[in-house]
């Protein structure tokens, strides 16, 4: 069963039409990549998904159910983690914390277990903290756990934005835009990364600029062009697709994504 | 998440932690404080006593304002709640001290969450007028609704502080009762802060739109976070109202809004310490400043004017800077 | 049962009032739109008209034409110098606005302990600006100073008008307004037009505080009200323009003249502040979002 159900979206805002009638699955295990040129509709598509706005038409399943029209936090509540385009980090926590609050949705406890600290409350706080700085760890920033967020430098904020997500144990983990502003190096650290991720067994799904992240690690990619999808293959197939290389050729100076 | 090396971590937070004679300083400096207050007269036993009851309220408008990061100008609106509250079922009911203190307490928390479900949408501007018009309605209800307030002229007649047979008498007794209530309201806050709850509440301040892409049920977790600055503001109220055995419309005016803002800047907003450091600091203030007589409340205000200019983050931010925390 | 001459008096007298709020509330808008601020501390300025007029008056033996032209510049100064040393460093400093609403609050209550302190604290009052009246229609008295107000109402929105079109100064403010960096990039100084946003606003208070306070009385507390009924016109007007805080106020006005009317006095800044929140609460993304909203949506 697919992980993730794109079902015929479309999305109009006014008179401009920015997904027309896009279709497309991501299976269960891989990490499936969404490209195309400057305006072409990747973000609206994207935040469709994650519950930000519903579509004009069409339907997104994840995981067997029906999950378009609902609010961002009962989709993430089911699985579905995003990160941002702009990096969103809690800037005030420290890199730990951050994490830790990312383990929101798979721990439970209000106000009146933290004021009691029972027993089980205390062991989910050890265990939190124990998995805190494995996820740390996986990610190569354990060195970095007690500084607060704001004070790293890009490319960790972008790391740590992915631990985070790791830490909500996600199903299906949605990148947006991962490498913005990273230079080479830092790409190279985040692909090592996204892979590992997947090799443990997490869905990923990510729309990207940088051509080189997405070929090297995309197991399957969809390309847009003006809101539709004009092709989906393996990257060696986007690569020789005459449709993508003309889109990408051919003059894509289009209202801003 | 499989990783070749395990490691434990050691869990210490953005503001308290680290350096652990840090918090020996602060422990040591409150011990030095309460040790004055008991072994002084009267007058400095109250001073003190304001100094303990603004600090709960300070502690609970930190929570909502320092950690979860939005803003009420209109808490002074649930001191009044509970200072009132506490005034008329003793005094008028016969009800016992500790009873209307939770009583009210709990009411007040209705209340918040009442009036918090529509207001707490709003944001920057707007939440700020909405809050300060709760306080500015709640103080004109007490002048106007003289049947139940007796209005300007004040309640008085306020026993002290008290359950069944046991009531603290003398000042000293009744700031004993206050300190280990604001002790356990400070454990309370610090307990919420490095919970579950209170990362999910910081996380609100960091970012919202994350917070929720997390699973945070952004809305409901500031009214909760309202309702307990409510429940602290509520008791600091009550704690007053017996104290000092008296309380008026103006005692829960505006003027409580800015000195308490004027606290929790100059002591350190969202950090634990923050507002018992600007509680004291500020109670103290007018005994440092006497030679000004009448210009007092100019001082007070130059002084907060000049923190939110060139030290928004007040002292605690000052002993982040002095004392760093150790890194990694 | 109602008297209907009595509630015709207190609608009059409500369009009165609603007036000054009025002109309190186009205060907040000029520096709203100029940097993006809420004044907080916008009523201080109503507060200083009157006092300062009344000392002027009192004092300096000043006719009251005189008076006024002379109080106006002085509050504006005022503003300018608030704008100066507390808006701007924070501004500067990227203080949050919670902080800098609460720097307006601030700086509010020091300029009244200051008033305190020099002025007393006994409330103080003036002759309206002609003598004699009321003028009697029906029953209902109309106040020579009622007409004052309406006419130097309508003069100060006007003025307002060919200022914000007609001069260079009022039009750079006005793109200011719209889009700081663009203005900034077609050679605005942005800067000195917060201060001029500070100048303006203060000395529409002061005019507001002159006009109202023979027919009420000023002493040094009264700006909360003033300033928080002038922010709900602004609100109910949409934060946008001088003509629907003008609309705003004497909504506002004319309602408290009918809560009076029905709940008396003590009540009327209650039924006041209630309005407030229903306001906000009916447009819970703020009107001021909406309008923003538009604006980058024509952007």
């Amino acid at each position: 069963m697919a992980m993730l159900a794109i079902q015929g979206i479309t999305k109009r805002f006014g008179g401009l039409v920015a997904n027309d009638d896009v279709t497309f699955q991501v299976e269960k295990g891989e990490i499936f990549a969404v490209i195309g040129p400057n305006g072409a509709g990747k973000t609206t598509l994207f935040n469709m998904i994650a519950g930000t706005f519903p579509p004009s038409e069409g339907k997104v399943m994840f995981d067997g159910a029906a999950i378009s029209g609902r609010p961002v936090a009962q989709i993430a509540q089911a699985g579905l983690v995003r990160t941002y385009q702009l990096v969103q980090l809690f800037k005030a926590l420290t890199v730990a914390e951050n994490v830790m609050v990312g383990f929101h949705r798979v721990t439970t406890g209000g106000v009146f277990s933290a004021l009691l600290r029972p027993p089980a409350m205390r062991r989910q706080e050890r265990e939190i903290a124990a998995k805190t700085a494995e996820i740390l760890d996986f990610v190569g920033l354990s060195h970095r756990a007690n500084v607060t967020a704001d004070l790293l430098p890009y490319g960790e904020q972008r790391l740590l934005e992915v631990a985070r997500a790791l830490a909500a144990s996600p199903k299906l983990l949605l990148l947006d835009e991962p490498a913005a502003g990273l230079n080479t190096e830092e790409t190279a650290e985040l692909a090592r990364v996204v892979r590992k991720v997947n090799e443990n067994g997490v869905t990923i799904m990510l729309i990207e600029h940088d051509m080189g992240l997405v070929m090297q690690i995309a197991h399957r990619i969809a390309v847009l062009d003006y809101g539709r999808k004009i092709a989906e293959g393996t990257p060696d197939e986007i690569r020789v697709h005459p449709d993508v290389i003309a889109a990408y050729l051919g003059g894509t100076e289009g209202y801003d994504d | 998440m499989r990783s070749s090396r395990t490691m434990t971590l050691p869990v210490t937070t953005s503001t308290s932690g680290g350096l652990p004679w840090r918090h020996i300083l602060l422990a040591a400096l409150g011990v030095l404080v309460v040790a004055f207050a008991f072994s002084a007269n009267g007058y400095v036993v109250t001073v003190i006593g304001f100094a303990a009851i603004y600090a709960l309220f300070c502690t609970g408008l930190n929570f909502f304002m320092g950690f979860t990061g939005q803003a009420s100008f209109g808490q002074n609106a649930f001191a009044a709640l509970g200072g009132y509250g506490s005034a008329i079922l003793t005094a008028d009911y016969g009800f016992e001290p500790a009873i209307a203190l939770i009583l009210t307490m709990a009411f007040s928390g209705v209340v918040a969450l009442v009036v918090g479900y529509p207001t707490l949408r709003l944001r920057g501007h707007y939440l700020a007028m909405a809050t300060f018009a709760l306080g500015l309605i709640t103080y004109e209800i007490s002048i106007n609704w003289t049947d139940v307030t007796q209005g300007y002229m004040g309640y008085s007649g306020i026993p002290p502080l008290g359950i069944g047979p046991y009531y603290a008498d003398t000042p000293k007794q009744q700031l004993a009762v206050i300190l280990i209530l604001l002790a356990l309201g400070v454990l309370a806050a610090a307990a919420l802060k490095n919970s579950r709850f209170g990362r999910a509440c910081r996380a609100i301040a960091g970012s919202e739109l994350a917070a929720g892409a997390l699973g945070i049920p952004v809305a409901r977790y500031k009214l909760v976070s309202f309702v307990i600055a409510a429940l602290y503001a509520s008791a600091a109220g009550s704690l007053f109202a017996h104290f000092v055995g008296f309380i008026s419309p103006e005692v829960f005016g505006t003027a409580m809004v800015v000195q308490s803002f004027t606290m929790l800047y100059l002591g350190g907003i969202g950090t634990i310490a923050g507002p018992l450091i600007g509680a004291v600091v500020v109670s103290l203030l007018p005994e440092l400043m006497r030679g000004l007589k009448d210009y007092q409340t100019i001082g007070y205000l130059v002084i907060l004017l000049g923190i939110l200019i060139y030290a928004p983050k007040g002292v605690a931010g000052l002993l982040d800077r002095l004392l760093p925390k150790r890194e990694g | 049962m109602i008297d209907v001459v009595q509630l015709a008096q207190n609608l009059i007298n409500g369009v009165g009032l609603g007036l000054i709020y009025g002109l309190i509330g186009i205060g907040f808008c000029v520096i709203y739109n100029a940097s993006g601020i809420v004044n907080f501390g916008q009523g201080v300025f109503v507060m200083l008209g009157g006092m300062i007029c009344a000392t002027f008056l009192a004092h300096a033996g000043l006719p009251i034409w005189l008076a006024a032209l002379v109080t106006v510049p002085v509050v504006a100064l005022i503003g300018v110098a608030m704008e100066v040393a507390i808006v701007r460093p924070m501004w500067k400093r990227g203080a949050s606005i919670f902080a800098i609403i609460l720097a307006t609050l601030a700086c509010q209550m020091l300029i009244e302990q200051v008033t305190l302190l020099g002025l007393g604290d006994q409330p103080r009052t003036f002759d309206s600006f002609t003598p004699g009246g009321p003028l009697m229609v029906g029953g209902v008295a109309l106040p020579y100073q009622f007409f004052w107000v309406l006419g130097c109402g309508a003069l100060m929105v006007a003025g307002l008008w060919a200022f914000f079109t007609r001069t260079r100064s009022g039009r750079a403010l006005r793109a200011c307004s719209q889009n700081a960096e663009a203005a900034a990039l077609l050679g605005v100084p942005v800067r000195r037009m917060m201060m001029l946003s500070f100048a303006l606003s203060a000395g529409l208070g002061a005019v507001a505080g002159i006009l109202i306070t023979p027919s009420q009385i000023t002493a040094y507390n009264i700006g909360t009200p003033f300033g928080v009924n002038g922010f709900i016109a602004a609100i109910i007007g949409g934060f946008g323009s001088a003509a629907g805080a003008v609309t705003g106020g004497i909504l506002l006005g004319v309602f408290q003249a009918l809560a009076i009317a029905l709940l008396g006095a003590s009540f009327k800044n209650v039924a006041a502040l209630s309005v407030l929140l229903v306001v906000l609460l009916v447009f819970p993304q703020g009107i001021l979002a909406q309008i923003k909203t538009l604006r980058s949506s024509r952007r």
